[in-house]
C-alpha cells in the first residue's frame, strides 16, 4: 500500500478523477498506474468496487501559512532555515485520472480507500487489455514496458485496433535527433511481426526512407545492453534484426548508381533498382504536372493516349502504326503527328485535340524522364516492387532520401496507389501492410496546397482500414499535420516534445504535469494513447535490435559512385558471379551509354542465366560508323578580292 | 448503535451542542495565590540567551473535546474525548509518534437522572464519568462541572502518557511538555523533563520584579525561581523566555514561563536550555493564532491527535437554523 485516497469538497472523488497522498518518500511518479482497494477505510463499506488510476498530477507543500513565515522564522537567513530543529509537515498529494472501474456500472465516485502500486495484473485490468491478451484469440502486441516503483509490467496493442478493422493506424509525435520516432516504430514492427496473430493472415511492411541513412540497415544487427536484451525477453521480441528486408531505390542520373546510401559493397548487391517507364508513371502524371498543366483540354489528351494508345498497336491517321511503350516512342508519336499535321496541311487539330494542347502535353510528359532522371528511364525495361508476391513478415524500404521532391511524390504515389489496388483485389501477397512515413509536416501539412501525396495519406487515413492499409506516420509537430491524418490514427505516441507545441489547443486534455514530463521524456520512452486506454500510458521501449542509420554508416560507409563501365560491371557481376568486369567493359567500348543502360536495364529485368550472353544480345551488333564523305568546294562565282565592297 | 441513540431511545432529547468552552484546553490557574521564591540571585534579572541546537527531544501535547449529545429533561448529557501523544523528533528532524492514548467516554450527572435513562448509558456506554450535583443544579453549572471532569481526564492522560515515555526516555533525550510539569512527581523530578507554559493566568511576582519579568527582551530569560502556590503540586524551578520581541504586540507576546527540575543543576543549564528552547521558534507553528509562544514541535503533536479526533465531536458549521420539510 502506498496511499490513501482523500476527498474534500473542495477537490471531491468524482467517477473519473481522484485524489490521494503518499508517504514523502515514495516511488510513484506522474504517469504510475495506481489501485484503490476496496473494503477498506470509511466511505466505501459494501462498495466492492476496485478502481485504476494514472497519476496525471503531483503536489506538494507543507503547513507553511505563507512564505513569509518561513523569512520570519529563519529571520531573513535562509541558511537558519535549513537549520530548523524541526522539519515541517509536508504531503504528497496525487491527482489520478480514473482508467477503469469494476464493476463499470453503476458509474461511481473513487470511494476513499487504500492505494497500491499496480501489479501485472493491475495493468491488464487497468487498460483493458485482458479483453484481447487472455481471449480465445490473443491480438495483443507489445508496445513496450509500463514502469513505476520497480515493476515492470508489458503494455499491449489491439492489432484489430492498431491495423484495422475496429481502428487503425499510428501517429508518432516527438522532437527530432532523440531516436524515439523512427527507433518505436522499427521496435514495434519487430513486435508485430513476432505478435501478429495467424488467424489474422500474413503482414508486411512499406517503408518510405526519407531522410538519411535511417531505415538502411534494418537487417543488420545493432549494439543491444544487457538491459535491452532483458527487456525484449520480457516483451517476448526476438532481439534480432529484421529477416527479410528488401531494399528499393532509383538509380542516380547516370542511370547505373543506385541513388542510396545503402551501397557499401557488402551491402548493395541486395538493392533492386526502382526505375519506371512511361506506363508505370502515366496514371500519375497527375502527381507530376501542377494545377497550371493539367487543365480539362490536357487531362483529356492524357486520358486518351492512356485509354488508346499507351500499351496498344495505334494508327496515328497518317499511315505511321505506333506501339507505344516508352517515352522514346512516345515522342516518335508525338514527333509523327505534328510531321503529318504539317506535311497533309490539315486543321490545327488531330482527332479533336488542338495542337496547342498536344504539344503542351508533350512538352510536359517528356519533361518527366529528365526531371526524375533515374527513376523514370525514357527507354527500356523497368523495375519495381513484387506486386502480387509481398512475402510475410518482410519489410520493403524505398529508399527516396536523395532523391528530388518531385520524384518523392511520385514513388509515394504510385506505391499507395499499388498497394491500394492490390489490396482490394486481395492479390498482394499479404493480408496487411503497413506503410511507414516520416515527415508528415512535409507529406500531409495541416495548411498549403492540396497535393497528391496528401490526398493519397488522408485516403489510407479514412478508408485504409477496410483494406488493412495501415498509416504508420511521424512528425515532429502534430499540431501542423492534416486533423484528419493524425484524427483518424487510432494509436497516437508521443516521445519527447517541444513546449511550444504542447501549448497547442490539441494538448490542452493533458495536465501540466504530463506536459512537463512529455517535454522532458528521455530517450527510449513514450506516451501512448490507444482506444482501450481511457488515459494516456508512458511506456519505456527497447532500443531497436537494428543497426541504426548512422552507426550504420560508420560501420557500412557508403561507396563513392564508380565510373560508368564499372557501375555496369559491377551490376552484371551481381547477376552472375561468372561475368569478369573486363569482358564487360570491353563489350561496352564505344558503345553509347543510352544503349549499355538499355541493355542493362533488360538484363535485371530478365536475369537471365547467363548474365553476359543476354547482354551482349540486347547491345546488338556495333554498327561501323561512315566515314564522312568528302566535300568537293565549290569556287565562288567571282573570286575575292582585296577590294572592300 | 451509539450510546447517545440509545440514550435518545429511552427519552432522552437528542441534542447537537458544542459549548464554547469546549474548543480547547485551559490551563486556568485554580489553586492558591501563586509566588516565587529567587533561586538565582537576590532580585529578578534578564539574561541574554543565544540560540543553541537541540537536543534529542519528545513531545507531549494533548487535546480534549466535548459535546452534549442529550437533555435528560434540562440535565446535560456529554460526550467527551480526550486524546495525548509523545512525538519523538528523529535524525531527520521529523517527528513520529512514539506513544498515544485516547479515552471517549460519557459524562453524565448519573443520580438526577430518570432511572431508564440511566439505564440505557451505563448499559451501552462502558466508560462513564459522574458528575454530583445537587437537587435542582442550573444546567450551566453541569456544564462547568464537566468542564472540569474532561481537565481533568485529559491531564491524566498526559500525566500517565509522560511517565510512560520517561520510562524509556534515552540517555540524552528530553521530553518537553505541554503545559506545567508540577502536574506529575516523576515529570517535576526528571533531570530532562521540561514543561512549557504559553497562558500566563498565575503571575507569581509583583511590583518591579513582576514588570522586569514581563517586559523582558526577545532570546533574554530572567532569573529561575520556585514556583509557589497555584498548581504547583509538586515543587519546580521555572523561568521566564522571551521568544519573539514584544513591542508593538502586548505584554504577554511571545513569553513562555518554563518548568524543569528543581536542582542547582536546573540553575547553571538555564541559559544553555533556554538557547535550544529559542531555536525552536523555527518553524513557526502557524497558522495557529498562538504560534508566537507555541513551539512548533508541540503544534505538531496537537495537529496529529486533532487529525485523528473524532470528527463529529467538532461543532458543526452548518447553520443551526431549525430543520423544515420534516
Amino acid at each position: 500500500m502506498i496511499g490513501r485516497v482523500v476527498a474534500t469538497e473542495l477537490k471531491p472523488s468524482t467517477p473519473h478523477q481522484f485524489h490521494f497522498w503518499t508517504a514523502n518518500e515514495t516511488s510513484i511518479g506522474i504517469g504510475a498506474i495506481v489501485r484503490v482497494g476496496q473494503g477498506v477505510g470509511s466511505g466505501d463499506v459494501g462498495s466492492g468496487r476496485t478502481v485504476y488510476g494514472v497519476v496525471t498530477d503531483g503536489f506538494a507543500y507543507s503547513d507553511l501559512a505563507t512564505p513569509l513565515h518561513d523569512v520570519i522564522g529563519a529571520e531573513g537567513d535562509p541558511a537558519k532555515a535549513a537549520a530548523a530543529p524541526t522539519v515541517r509537515q509536508e504531503i504528497r498529494y496525487w491527482t489520478a485520472a480514473v482508467l477503469r472501474q469494476i464493476p463499470e456500472e453503476p458509474l461511481q465516485p473513487v470511494p476513499l480507500g487504500h492505494v497500491f502500486v499496480a501489479s501485472d495484473i493491475d495493468v491488464a485490468q487497468a487498460l483493458r487489455m485482458d479483453g484481447y491478451l487472455h481471449s480465445a484469440a490473443p491480438t495483443a502486441i507489445p508496445i513496450g514496458l509500463y514502469t513505476s516503483g520497480g515493476l515492470e509490467a508489458p503494455v499491449y496493442l489491439d492489432a484489430d485496433f492498431l491495423l484495422g478493422p475496429e481502428a487503425a493506424h499510428l501517429n508518432i509525435s516527438g522532437v527530432s535527433g532523440l531516436a524515439t520516432k523512427t527507433s518505436a516504430v522499427e521496435f514495434l514492427l519487430a513486435s508485430m511481426f513476432r505478435h501478429f496473430p495467424a488467424h489474422k493472415g500474413k503482414v508486411a511492411a512499406v517503408c518510405f526512407n526519407v531522410k538519411g541513412p535511417d531505415l538502411c540497415f534494418l537487417d543488420q544487427p545493432g549494439d543491444l545492453s544487457d538491459e535491452d536484451r532483458r527487456r525484449y525477453e520480457r516483451l517476448d521480441v526476438p532481439a534480432t534484426p529484421f529477416e527479410r528486408v528488401h531494399y528499393f531505390a532509383p538509380l542516380k542520373a547516370d542511370g547505373v548508381n543506385l541513388n542510396t546510401l545503402r551501397t557499401h559493397p557488402e551491402l548493395v548487391d541486395d538493392v533492386t533498382p526502382l526505375t519506371w517507364g512511361l506506363q508505370e508513371v502515366v496514371d500519375y502524371a497527375e502527381v507530376l504536372l501542377n494545377r497550371d498543366d493539367i487543365d480539362a483540354k490536357a487531362d483529356a489528351f492524357i486520358d486518351f493516349l492512356r485509354d488508346r494508345v499507351l500499351g496498344k498497336s495505334f494508327d496515328d491517321g497518317f499511315g505511321n502504326s505506333h506501339d507505344v511503350g516508352t517515352f522514346a516512342d512516345l515522342e516518335r508519336l508525338f514527333r509523327d503527328i505534328f510531321d503529318g499535321l504539317e506535311t497533309s496541311g490539315r486543321s490545327d487539330t488531330w482527332r479533336t485535340h488542338h495542337i496547342a494542347t498536344m504539344r503542351k502535353v508533350r512538352n510536359r510528359l517528356l519533361n518527366i524522364s529528365t526531371r526524375c532522371k533515374g527513376l523514370v528511364t525514357d527507354d527500356g525495361p523497368t523495375s519495381d516492387l513484387p506486386w502480387g508476391a509481398f512475402a510475410d513478415r518482410a519489410v520493403y524500404v524505398i529508399d527516396v532520401a536523395n532523391v528530388d521532391p518531385l520524384g518523392q511524390d511520385l514513388v509515394f504515389a504510385r506505391c499507395v496507389s499499388k498497394l491500394r489496388e492490390h489490396l482490394e483485389r486481395r492479390d498482394l501477397g499479404v493480408d496487411a501492410v503497413v506503410v511507414f512515413v516520416d515527415e508528415l509536416n512535409k507529406y500531409a501539412p495541416g495548411d498549403g496546397p492540396e497535393t497528391y501525396v496528401k490526398k493519397m495519406l488522408l485516403d489510407i487515413s479514412e478508408r485504409g482500414r477496410y483494406l488493412g492499409l495501415v498509416l504508420f506516420g511521424a512528425e515532429q509537430f502534430r499540431s501542423q499535420v492534416h486533423r484528419r491524418v493524425v484524427g483518424n490514427a487510432g494509436t497516437q505516441v508521443f516521445g519527447r516534445m517541444d513546449m511550444d507545441e504542447l501549448a497547442t489547443p490539441g494538448y490542452q486534455v493533458l495536465s501540466p504535469a504530463t506536459k512537463i514530463k512529455l517535454a522532458t521524456l528521455p530517450v527510449g520512452e513514450l506516451m501512448v494513447r490507444h482506444p482501450h486506454f481511457t488515459q494516456p500510458i508512458f511506456v519505456r521501449f527497447p532500443k531497436p535490435p537494428v543497426l541504426r542509420g548512422r552507426d550504420g554508416m560508420e560501420r557500412f560507409p557508403a561507396a563513392v559512385d564508380l565510373p560508368f563501365e564499372d557501375a555496369v560491371a559491377r551490376q552484371l557481376v551481381q547477376l552472375d558471379r561468372r561475368v569478369r568486369p573486363n569482358q564487360v567493359k570491353d563489350l561496352i567500348a564505344d558503345r553509347t551509354e543510352e544503349d549499355v543502360r538499355r541493355a542493362l536495364a533488360a538484363v535485371r529485368q530478365k536475369r537471365p542465366e547467363d548474365a553476359l550472353a543476354y547482354f551482349r544480345k540486347q547491345l546488338g551488333g556495333r554498327v561501323a560508323v561512315d566515314a564522312p564523305r568528302e566535300r568537293r568546294a565549290v569556287p565562288p562565282l567571282n573570286p575575292i578580292t582585296d577590294e572592300p565592297y | 448503535m451509539t450510546w447517545w441513540d440509545a440514550l435518545v431511545r429511552a427519552g432522552a432529547v437528542p441534542a447537537a451542542y458544542v459549548p464554547p468552552a469546549s474548543l480547547g484546553r485551559t490551563d486556568v490557574d485554580e489553586g492558591a495565590e501563586p509566588g516565587a521564591d529567587l533561586v538565582e540571585g537576590d532580585k529578578v534579572e534578564v539574561h541574554a540567551v543565544d540560540p543553541a541546537p537541540a537536543p534529542p527531544a519528545c513531545f507531549l501535547d494533548g487535546i480534549e473535546q466535548w459535546k452534549v449529545v442529550g437533555y435528560d429533561g434540562v440535565l446535560p448529557i456529554i460526550r467527551a474525548y480526550v486524546a495525548a501523544a509523545v512525538r519523538r523528533r528523529g535524525d531527520d528532524r521529523r517527528p513520529r509518534t512514539a506513544f498515544e492514548a485516547a479515552r471517549d467516554f460519557a459524562i453524565a450527572p448519573l443520580a438526577g437522572m430518570a432511572p431508564e435513562r440511566r439505564r440505557a448509558l451505563t448499559d451501552h456506554c462502558p466508560d462513564v464519568v459522574e458528575i454530583s450535583i445537587e437537587e435542582g443544579t442550573q444546567p450551566g453549572r453541569v456544564l462547568e462541572l464537566a468542564r472540569r471532569a474532561v481537565d481533568s481526564a485529559r491531564q491524566t492522560l498526559e500525566r500517565d502518557l509522560a511517565e510512560r515515555c520517561l520510562a524509556r526516555l534515552g540517555d540524552t533525550e528530553w521530553l518537553v511538555v505541554d503545559g506545567l510539569l508540577s502536574v506529575s512527581g516523576k515529570l517535576a523530578g526528571h533531570p530532562r523533563a521540561l514543561g512549557v507554559i504559553k497562558s500566563h493566568g498565575a503571575q507569581f511576582f509583583t511590583g518591579a520584579d513582576l514588570e522586569r519579568a514581563l517586559t523582558v527582551a526577545a532570546a533574554h530569560r530572567t532569573s529561575v525561581f520556585r514556583a509557589r502556590g497555584g498548581h504547583a503540586r509538586n515543587e519546580v524551578y521555572s523561568w521566564y523566555l522571551r521568544l519573539w520581541p514584544w513591542e508593538g504586540n502586548d505584554l504577554l507576546y511571545g513569553l513562555l514561563r518554563i518548568e524543569a527540575r528543581a536542582a542547582a543543576a536546573t540553575i547553571a543549564a538555564a541559559t544553555a536550555t533556554s538557547g535550544w528552547l529559542l531555536a525552536e521558534r523555527a518553524p513557526i507553528a502557524t497558522p495557529d493564532v498562538r504560534w508566537d509562544r507555541l513551539l512548533y514541535p508541540i503544534h505538531d503533536v496537537e495537529t496529529y491527535l486533532r487529525a485523528r479526533a473524532p470528527r463529529d465531536l467538532l461543532a458543526s458549521r452548518a447553520s443551526r437554523l431549525p430543520r423544515t420539510g420534516t
